[in-house]
């Protein structure tokens, strides 16, 4: 008899400690679903209030200075979301080409894009004179682009 | 072999239980940021659509080298003086006076009163201006010379 109590007591901790490992490993396994979750759902509402607008006046002919060979935009923050006014953070395309020498000015006191502030983005790249360009931006998912004249 | 298997179950749903308690509420919470997002952007789109501006005047005075542009709210927003932006001939012009119905104080600019920005610090007649407002809504007017 006592071999069988033996036997039941060794059955019993082994079955314990087997569903609370699967136990653990669910909790865990759920809990980093859980952060996942959350991440997203703070990355998506970010790109939602994100909203940017690039006020150049398409019409006047100093959008492209064909002396210095630059791009000269104005993007103004439109959403509810404070940016960083980094040209690292945001993504440009020039007629389809991704731009990288793109340096970002914030023209407000201090160093957060906040909502209403606006930032030029002067922008090395040449152009052929009296033709038609795009500019796409990208800053969070919202795209914006920009159509001029050289 | 009875208390093994309720007792391996009680501590399986005990683990289903609280994880149910944490996807719940990270799965809430995450909705609830997405969802107070988008109704901040449907709010930001009605502002959007109900703000409207028209420069009716636009002038350069080469004599006193003064840029005086005067817009009307002709929409059902209220806009923030501070959030209206100026381009003349696409550059961006700060540290010009505005007043609004003749207050320069104010910072509100409200439905059917008009603004008047007065700029001195360019040297030339820019030939076009660009007033932006904070929703983003904008317009564009050529400037005519006054003696």
């Amino acid at each position: 008899m006592a071999s069988v109590s033996a036997s039941h007591l060794i059955l019993f901790i082994a079955s314990m400690v087997i569903a609370a490992s699967v136990a653990g490993v669910f909790t865990d396994t759920v809990g980093r679903l859980g952060q996942a979750i959350s991440d997203q759902g703070l990355d998506v509402s970010e790109n939602v209030r994100t909203d940017v607008e690039i006020i150049s006046d398409a019409g006047s002919d100093a959008v492209y200075n064909d002396s210095t060979g630059n791009i000269t935009l104005y993007v103004k923050n439109t959403g509810s979301e404070t940016l960083p006014a980094r040209a690292d953070r945001m993504d440009l395309f020039v007629d389809g080409i991704f731009e990288t020498n793109v340096e970002a000015t914030l023209l407000e006191d201090g160093v957060q894009w906040r909502p209403g502030g606006v930032v030029r983005l002067d922008i090395a790249h040449s152009l052929d004179p009296d033709t038609d360009h795009r500019v796409k931006l990208i800053v969070n998912a919202d795209e914006e682009v920009f159509k001029f004249r050289s | 072999m009875g208390f093994s298997v309720s007792g391996s179950a009680a501590i399986i749903f005990a683990a289903m239980f609280v994880g149910f308690g944490m996807f719940h509420s990270a799965t809430v919470n995450g909705f609830e940021t997405v969802s107070d997002a988008q109704q901040d952007r449907t709010d930001r789109t009605l502002v959007q659509q109900n703000t409207a501006i028209e420069i009716w005047s636009a002038t350069w005075d080469g004599g006193a080298g003064e840029l005086t542009v005067r817009a009307n709210n002709t929409g059902s927003t209220e806009l923030s003086v501070d959030e209206v932006d100026l381009l003349a001939d696409n550059r961006y012009v700060r540290g010009y006076d505005t007043s609004v119905g003749g207050d320069g104080a104010t910072n509100l600019w409200l439905a059917q009163e008009t603004l008047e920005i007065t700029v001195t610090s360019l040297d030339a007649d820019p030939g076009r201006v660009k007033l932006i407002t904070g929703p983003g809504v904008a317009v564009t007017a050529s400037t005519a010379e006054v003696a």
